[in-house]
């Protein structure tokens, strides 16, 4: 873990209200591993105060490294105006990470929404390492699926758009069932209703799906206590023992 | 250049910090979190969080909201317990240059009392502070430094438990703060850390109800210092202990103005967690005032706008 002042090599919206931001980030992108994240300061002065976590996106070399950011408000908007050699305060990476077993040589990544930013990172590891990566993200609409261009060529894709403005109607989830039995592991990223709806679902149940939890942070180490969730190993730290956990840990 | 300040001069022992910066309880976990970050024994000591006789989960999520150049929280005094901090942290401190002192916290005199007493003679332990004021758990700290007969009372069982220094970190959320450092300072306080956090809330408008699972939470960040810095001021000319000044600080001219007002020493909190260097640019910027200005220590600063 470290800081460093990270210069902005690109930034282009690649969806509706979510930038695609590459950063020269030496050391921190070579030490990244999928799952992990950074805490991005949004300004050089006091307000909004506190750093936003970020999943890292994807890395380049050891160099380069991708963040997604969706703008929710004033933090993630001051990071979406960034532009081409402007610096971003960066503190990573963070977190535990997602782990792939050994023995897992094909792999289902589900995503929901933005929860697609670690599990490209994910799925361009899993594919180096020559296993076999399925791929279901979720969106609203057409216009908030990941652009396909950008995804890794080596993975199979299956669109889910809630209107059905594109690819299979519904909800990420929905669309699971044929892959899992293909699947040795299961990998997810979305919000909590879609953990939820898996923690429910009975082609899961007892299989082994490790999430990615995003929630408010203030320190991101593990000191200030403030994003403490529940799991049935007592409360845990979703910045420092997180924010991987496996699904049937966390208590919903 | 010598930036050593003495926080407990009443002691039999004494709380002797080679520089006057410290770090706030609750922003600094045990010491460790931020060790690959910071070289943490540049600093005068670290204040470890908030410690209760038993473990305690915390509060309901959301625990944290942001708010202008502030932080509102409702931890809820989430802890290990005081048992598990000796059994687990104490021997490491024991090996640090570093002083550590524990934030203790209850729910009754008897529980302050206890987990002094629990901490005493304990190697790597140099000092308690007393937490009189959290605003956040229900049944605790609030009620005893909101009034001087129980803050008091807090503190002369504190004494009597412990042969450690012992600060008494007060509330804001007080009519008179003079009035509650007067009788903390005759109840044997060896020295009090202003301020607590001030009570607020936020209210989430979307969905029509408080932003804090806790309803009301404790604000912090740069946010309160001018809050913080009046109260250093009004207590520091009617006391005779020492004050550690503790409340939005960020940078090292915030730290001075609280010595200029009369504080000791300075705790860094929230701020932490936006710049993890902020500790030690406090540091280094109050020594490269002290050289711009031509003095060798601290005595030319503390207090200095008092005068």
């Amino acid at each position: 873990m470290r800081q460093v002042t990270a210069t902005v090599i690109s930034n282009a919206e690649v969806m509706p209200q979510v930038h695609l931001l590459w950063l020269e980030a030496p050391g921190m992108a070579a030490a990244a591993r999928p799952g992990q994240f950074v805490m991005a300061r949004c300004g050089t002065g006091h307000d909004p105060l506190l750093r936003r976590p970020l999943s890292v996106h994807r890395v380049d070399g050891g160099q380069r490294l991708a963040l997604l950011v969706g703008v929710a408000g004033r933090g993630t908007g001051w990071l979406s105006y960034r532009r081409k050699g402007d610096v971003v305060d960066l503190l990573g990476p963070l977190g535990n990470g997602f782990s792939i077993r050994t023995a897992a040589r094909s792999l289902l990544l589900v995503a929901g929404g933005i929860g697609v930013a670690p599990l490209v990172f994910l799925a361009e590891e899993a594919l180096r390492s020559g296993r076999a990566v399925s791929l279901v993200v979720g969106a609203r609409s057409a216009s908030g699926l990941y652009p396909r261009s950008l995804l890794p060529s080596g993975a199979s894709v299956v669109e889910v758009t809630e209107d059905g403005s594109e690819g299979l109607r519904g909800m990420a989830v929905d669309h699971i069932d044929g892959c899992v039995g293909r699947a040795e592991q299961v990998f997810a990223c979305g919000p909590a209703t879609m953990y939820r709806s898996m923690a429910g679902k009975e082609c899961l149940t007892g299989e082994p799906v490790q999430i990615s939890l995003e929630t408010m942070m203030g320190c991101g180490l593990g000191a200030c206590y403030g994003c403490a969730t529940r799991t049935r190993t007592g409360m845990r730290m979703v910045c420092h023992d997180g924010p991987v956990f496996e699904l049937d840990d966390v208590i919903w | 250049m010598n930036l050593a300040v003495q926080l407990a001069p009443n002691h039999p022992r004494g709380l002797l910090l080679k520089n006057p910066v410290m770090t706030a309880s609750g922003t600094f976990g045990y010491g460790t979190e931020y060790g690959e970050l910071v070289d943490i024994q540049r600093l005068g000591a670290i204040v470890c969080k908030g410690t209760t006789l038993a473990p305690r989960e915390g509060n309901p999520q959301p625990r944290l909201v942001e708010t202008p150049s502030g932080l509102l929280n409702s931890i809820g005094l989430q802890n290990i317990g005081v048992e598990a901090l000796v059994r687990e942290r104490a021997a490491l401190w024991a090996s640090w240059q570093v002083p550590v002192i524990v934030n203790i916290a209850g729910e009754a005199v008897e529980e302050y009392s206890a987990v002094a007493a629990r901490l005493d003679g304990v190697a790597g332990v140099s000092a308690v502070e007393v937490n009189v004021g959290c605003p956040n758990v229900k049944s605790g700290g609030m009620e005893f430094g909101r009034d001087p007969k129980g803050a008091a009372a807090v503190t002369e069982a504190v004494r009597a438990a412990t042969s450690l220094p012992v600060i008494v970190k007060l509330t804001p959320n007080v009519t008179d703060i003079v009035e509650i450092a007067l009788a903390v300072s005759q109840a044997g306080a060896d020295a009090l850390c202003l301020i607590n956090t001030l009570k607020g809330m936020a209210i989430d408008t979307a969905a029509r109800r408080p932003a804090l699972g806790n309803i009301h939470g404790g604000l912090s960040g740069p946010a309160i210092k001018p809050v913080a810095l009046s109260m250093v001021y009004q207590v520091a000319g009617r006391v005779s202990i020492p004050i550690i000044g503790c409340g939005g600080i960020s940078a090292a001219e915030d730290a001075l103005e609280f010595l200029m007002a009369g504080a000791s020493a300075v705790e860094v909190g929230t701020f932490q967690f936006v710049n993890p260097r902020a500790l030690l640019d406090v540091l280094e910027g109050i020594e490269a005032f002290l050289e711009r200005e031509g003095l060798s220590d601290l005595s030319g600063i503390i207090g200095a706008a008092r005068r």
